[in-house]
Order: C-alpha cells, then sequence, then structure tokens
C-alpha cells in the first residue's frame, strides 16, 4: 500500500512561484527541442554556420593545421621509411651516377685543356710545367671511360656484321636490329636523310656511332668520356672501318667470326 | 649462320604482333596493345639442312604502306604482309600496297597472310579470302597458333631458295 504524499502549502507556493519565473525559459526550452528534433529546422540554423566555418578553413587550413599535418606525415614516413627507400632509391641512384659522370667528364676536360695549354712531358714534368696539380692528373687517369661493346652492322637491313662485348648482356643481333630501328626512326622523323644519328646517350653510357657507306659501327662506352677522348675513340673507329673493314671487300656475310676476332683485337682487350 | 631480315607488315590491329609473340614465344595475349615505332626479335629455324637466323622486325600498323619509313623495309629478305580476315577494311589497300612493296625491294619473297581464321566459320573465311585481290597465301590465328609456325619457316625456305 502506497502513501499518497501530499504537497504542503510552501511547496504549492515554490511550484507558483516556479511557473510565474521560469514560464519564459520553459517556452523557450520547448521551441529548442522542436528545432533540435526536427532535421530540417536544425538545417537550416546549423548550415550557414558550417559553411562560414568551411570558408574559414578554405582560406586559412595551411595556417590552423599546419603543425598536425606535418607531424601525421612525419610519424607516417618514419613508419615507412623503408617502403618509401625502395620507391626512391633506384631514381636516385641512377641520377647520381649520371651527374656524377657528367661532373667528372667536366674535371676530364678541364685538366685536359690546362695540361693541352702547355706541353706534356710525364705526370710530375706534366704538373711541374703546366700548374695542374699531381692530384688532378691522376684523377683524370684513374676515371677511365671503358669500351663496354662494339658492333658493326649492315646499314640498310640492320644484319649483324660482327660484334665484341665485355659481358654478353643481349642477343648481339637482335640489338643491332634496334639499334637500327632507333636510327632509321630518328633520322625518318627528322628528315635528316643526309645526316647520321652520331649518339645515343643512356644514364653514365653513351653509344658512339659513325656510318659509312655499307654499314656502321656503334660503341657502347661506360664511365666519364671527355670530348678529346670521344674524338680520340671516332678517329680509332675510322680508322679500323679504312683499315680493317676493307679487306672483306663488301663480303660480310661469312665474316662475322673473323670481324668479331678483329673488334675484340682493336676494341676490347686494351 | 645465314641471317635474313623479316618485315611484318599491314594494317592497325590485323595482328603481327601476335604472329610474332605466338612465333618467337608461343603466347597469345588478347590485350591490344598498338605497336609504337617498331619491336625487333628473332629466331632461329632449319631450312634446308641449314640453321637460319631471322630477324624479324614488327612494324607499326599503317592503313596504307607508303606511311611506313622506307628506311624500316630496307635489306630484308622477306615480308609478310597481315590482313584481318573478319575485317575487309585492312585489305582494301592490298593491291597498290603490294605494288608499293615489289617496287622498293624487288628482290624480297613477300607473302600474305590472312590472319584471326579463328574468328569466322568455314563459309565466312572461303569468302574472304576469294574477295581479297592478292592470292593470300596462308591463312592463320595467332589465337591458336594454326599455321603460324609454318608460315614462317615456308618464307624461310622461299628465301634461301
Amino acid at each position: 500500500m502506497t502513501q499518497r504524499k501530499y504537497k504542503s502549502e510552501d511547496e504549492v507556493a515554490l511550484e507558483k512561484l516556479k511557473d510565474i519565473i521560469l514560464r519564459n525559459d520553459r517556452s523557450e526550452l520547448d521551441e529548442l527541442r522542436a528545432v533540435l528534433n526536427d532535421k530540417d529546422k536544425l538545417s537550416e540554423k546549423v548550415n550557414p554556420i558550417i559553411v562560414e566555418h568551411f570558408n574559414f578553413l578554405k582560406e586559412n587550413f595551411s595556417s590552423e593545421y599546419a603543425a598536425i599535418i606535418n607531424g601525421l606525415i612525419d610519424k607516417k614516413l618514419k613508419q615507412s621509411e623503408q617502403e618509401l627507400l625502395d620507391l626512391i632509391y633506384p631514381s636516385l641512384g641512377k641520377m647520381i651516377s649520371k651527374y656524377v659522370a657528367l661532373q667528372m667528364e667536366t674535371l676530364k676536360n678541364s685538366i685536359e685543356n690546362s695540361v693541352k695549354s702547355s706541353f706534356s712531358f710525364g705526370r710530375s714534368f706534366t704538373s711541374f710545367f703546366t700548374g695542374v696539380k699531381e692530384s688532378e692528373l691522376i684523377i683524370k687517369d684513374a676515371v677511365i671511360a671503358t669500351v663496354e661493346e662494339v658492333y658493326v652492322i649492315q646499314r640498310d637491313s640492320g644484319l649483324l656484321i660482327g660484334s665484341a662485348s665485355k659481358n654478353n648482356s643481349m642477343d648481339d643481333e637482335v640489338v643491332a636490329g634496334m639499334l637500327t630501328a632507333i636510327k632509321s626512326f630518328v633520322e625518318d622523323a627528322f628528315n635528316a636523310q643526309s645526316q647520321d644519328l652520331e649518339m645515343i646517350e643512356y644514364g653514365s653510357y653513351k653509344i658512339l656511332i659513325r656510318s659509312y657507306y655499307s654499314f656502321y659501327i656503334a660503341m657502347a662506352v661506360s664511365g666519364a668520356l671527355s670530348v678529346s677522348e670521344q674524338g680520340e675513340l671516332q678517329d680509332k673507329i675510322d680508322e679500323f672501318a679504312a683499315q680493317k673493314m676493307k679487306i672483306f671487300k663488301g663480303r660480310f656475310d661469312s665474316s662475322r667470326y673473323e670481324i668479331s676476332n678483329l673488334l675484340k683485337e682493336n676494341f676490347m682487350d686494351k | 649462320m645465314t641471317s635474313k631480315k623479316v618485315i611484318l607488315t599491314g594494317s592497325f590491329g590485323v595482328g603481327k604482333t601476335s604472329l610474332f609473340n605466338q612465333f618467337i614465344h608461343q603466347k597469345f595475349s588478347d590485350k591490344y596493345l598498338t605497336t609504337i615505332g617498331v619491336k625487333v626479335n628473332k629466331k632461329t629455324v632449319e631450312s634446308h639442312g641449314e640453321e637460319v637466323s631471322l630477324l624479324i622486325w614488327d612494324i607499326a600498323g599503317e592503313v596504307t604502306q607508303d606511311k611506313v619509313p622506307n628506311s624500316y623495309f630496307l635489306g630484308a629478305s622477306g615480308i609478310l604482309y597481315v590482313v584481318d580476315l573478319s575485317r575487309p577494311l585492312t585489305f582494301v589497300n592490298i593491291k597498290e600496297d603490294i605494288e608499293y612493296l615489289k617496287d622498293l625491294l624487288p628482290g624480297a619473297k613477300i607473302k600474305v597472310v590472312g590472319n584471326k581464321k579463328d574468328l569466322l566459320t568455314d563459309t565466312e573465311l572461303a569468302q574472304a579470302v576469294k574477295s581479297i585481290e592478292i592470292p593470300v597465301g596462308t591463312t592463320t590465328s595467332a589465337k591458336t597458333g594454326e599455321n603460324v609456325e609454318d608460315l614462317f619457316l615456308a618464307l624461310t625456305n622461299e628465301m634461301m631458295e
């Protein structure tokens, strides 16, 4: 059995007082509740504020959040360091090796020019008389360009006449065909029938090309190749074409072995 | 060993690269990748008891052969002019193209190849072959490999005669 609780006179009076004092507040609260519970009414009130904040963010995003984002990126970079290195390293390696080769070429050219401006008489004498440091002369001699591969190729067909290679990395007949295709493409594309493609550069590799009447010679060189060394190699290729190739009198079909041996003797064994 | 340069030519999308890949690698892919410029590969075959190295130039397709750089054809001993049997548009210029190639390379052996025979019924195949102005040497399917090896061997034999 529940006991009914009767309000005292004071309590009734207090309720009445509350009604009088809080009437306006209660009615405002009801209105607010109605707005909060009605999606459309709420959107009408809130959307302008969101848009305004969004516009503010668009203009001030970097200054407001730069520190947080930088922190996140730093954290992510640290977490994925190995992954990033794997991605960047191959390209970076090529860029560095090409840059070093280029700098070496420049250095060699500059040393050679200094030496040429005087006379040459042995490294110490040369250093003494030219004023070029002996250490620089040692660098010049140490960064030697290396002939990696040489091909003699029929000019029209692209068929291989002879080849010599340090590492036999790819089928020499296919290389001869593709080199001819590239050469033909460049010469056709630039409508340069009377001119020949003379050099292809790839990373720290250079392919020197010397064209003759019925064949051409392509030589792949690695390392720093100075202008004078390039000239010397071109002279050497010209000499080979004039002196060694003439004995075959244009009959190259059955002479691949002999021509390849000549290439090896003249360009690889030194 | 004797080496011979062979050219694969014809309109675009006729299956030159697919024939090339089927012959060299015994592989076929449904993906169509247009050839840029030219791709060179080789395969050694035997003809009349002698080993012959075939240097095959797979040339990017052109609607007419005079659009192909002349230098690509120079020194070629054999030409495979490929048409798509299911697309008559690929052989509308065949007569002019073959004449052009004969003028350019008088000594070369030229074969007309009707490819994609797997897409046609026997009746359709007969009709397509009949509608081509120049006699078709071989009909092939680079997809199934039908007649591909024989095509290159027959051309090699002709070049070695």
